[in-house]
């Protein structure tokens, strides 16, 4: 075939149950790229992030027979794969201290630069989606989805009630909508 | 239950963020399962969720789909039964109660054989029409690919349009910063608006700082260095500018230092500096 092989959702997930190795590497060229920025986001390491890429695609081939497509995108699935999988390697790792520190001085430097100035999300460019996220929202959002925090982790670690991190997620998502939607 | 009110609370972008603990985690379950209507609002995130993710998406190491693919070797997916190969063979044997009989025999002997030859009939008009099928979806997407491709190019253009225009106006100063670092080429640019304060700064030249350290912009104002803040190292070699998030009345010079995360209140290593 001359053209890569090119599926829609559906049809990408009745083939990989099929075992269609050409899915397969349709569906590396389509979604390695978020995956291993997913992971990079967690494990702070590219060593490891290609060990978790790579488990992370076996699991993904492995146990594609679970995946309900009632309950989810496809990406949804594999992003949550993926997020699970680097929070383990960081845990078995000992290193989720290492990311807690590490989150924690993101954090400090987060609201350093939300008081001077309510303009630091003014970023142009590609990465501007990213940039458009108010600090405060992106400390709690990234928290959560990439260090697995608990809403209970969250407030204690930041010092804020509960329902104020929840409100802020959905501020923050708000906002990322807004910004996708433009 | 109002369920404005429940999309309001947050829980469901902590559900999606997998903040919840198991327990919470079920309850949002059934309640998702009683009202329908929720399913939407989460998908809605998650789909948010997916393209915050796109957009620090990072391209793996060019030798890593290989090894994946050999990993592969010899790993079969838990999927059930794969709908080609099966399912003819098991339809094939149909066994009547009267095959003793001569004739019957014969006719179902030759039933079968028609059935046999239909199967593997309609199976290769059913591959065939896959292949068609398939070729028809290459084209579609990588057409979407194409659109893809396009839009990122015209982000990078108006990048440069936008850094273009900053240095044509008259009112805003560029400044480049050079290496102080022999040997190793680098470079910044500073976007000055003396008049309000305003200043953006990128970071084309600069190497990704290493692990655990940062960038740190400085002004230095009657010879001394005031941090300006620290940068993002994603811009680290890239033409993106970002404001930055003070206002900048004076200034002597510029600098930016190779600091750890998160800072100093002094610089320890300058890679680059630009007189303004």
């Amino acid at each position: 075939m001359a053209a890569t092989p090119l599926y829609n959702e559906e049809e990408l997930v009745l083939l990989l149950k099929q075992q269609s190795r050409e899915a397969f590497n349709y569906l590396y060229k389509q979604y390695g790229a978020v995956l291993y920025g997913v992971i990079n986001k967690v494990v702070y390491d590219e060593h490891i992030a290609e060990d978790v890429l790579q488990d992370v695609f076996v699991k993904i081939w492995t146990n594609i027979g679970q995946y309900d497509a009632a309950k989810g995108r496809i990406y949804t699935w594999m992003i949550n794969i993926a997020r699970n999988a680097s929070i383990d390697k960081l845990r078995s790792k000992g290193e989720i201290m290492k990311g807690k520190i590490q989150t924690g001085e993101a954090v400090v430097n987060n609201l350093e630069r939300g008081m001077k100035t309510e303009q630091t999300t003014d970023t142009i460019g590609l990465r501007k989606m990213v940039a458009a996220l108010k600090p405060e929202y992106e400390t709690i959002i990234s928290l959560a989805y990439f260090k697995g925090f608990t809403l209970d982790e969250i407030s204690k670690t930041l010092g804020l009630p509960l329902g104020t991190v929840k409100t802020r997620m959905r501020s923050g998502i708000k906002q990322l909508r807004e910004v996708f939607n433009n | 239950m109002d369920t404005r009110e429940y999309i309001e609370s947050g829980i469901l972008e902590a559900y999606v963020l997998g903040a919840l603990t198991a327990e919470e985690r079920r309850e949002v379950d059934s309640v998702i399962a009683q009202y329908p209507d929720l399913r939407k609002e989460v998908s809605d995130i998650e789909e948010s969720m997916f393209r915050y993710c796109q957009s620090f998406a990072v391209n793996p190491p060019a030798g890593l789909q290989i090894k994946i693919e050999q990993a592969l070797q010899g790993i079969s997916a838990n999927t059930g039964a794969s709908a080609t190969g099966s399912a003819p063979k098991s339809r094939a044997i149909p066994l009547n109660p009267d095959y003793r009989r001569p004739t019957i025999m014969w006719r179902n002997a030759a039933a079968l054989a028609l059935f046999i030859c239909s199967l593997a009939v309609n199976y290769y008009f059913w591959d065939q029409g896959n292949h068609e099928k398939q070729e028809k979806i290459a084209l579609t997407l990588e057409m979407n690919k194409m659109k893809a491709d396009q839009q990122l190019q015209a982000d990078l253009v108006s990048e440069y349009r936008s850094s273009k225009a900053m240095m044509a106006d008259t009112g805003i100063q560029t400044i480049v910063m050079h290496t102080v670092l022999p040997g190793h080429p680098m470079a910044a640019t500073l976007y000055w608006s003396k008049g309000n304060g305003e200043a953006y700064v990128a970071m084309d030249a600069l190497p990704k700082p290493p692990k655990g350290m940062q960038y740190q912009l400085w002004v230095i104002q009657n010879g001394k260095p005031v941090s300006m803040g620290t940068l993002p190292d994603d811009m680290a070699n890239t033409p993106l500018m970002q404001k930055v998030g003070m206002q900048v009345m004076a200034g002597e010079a510029f600098a930016i230092s190779l600091e750890k995360r998160g800072g100093n209140p002094t610089p320890t290593t300058v890679y680059v500096v630009g007189k303004a």
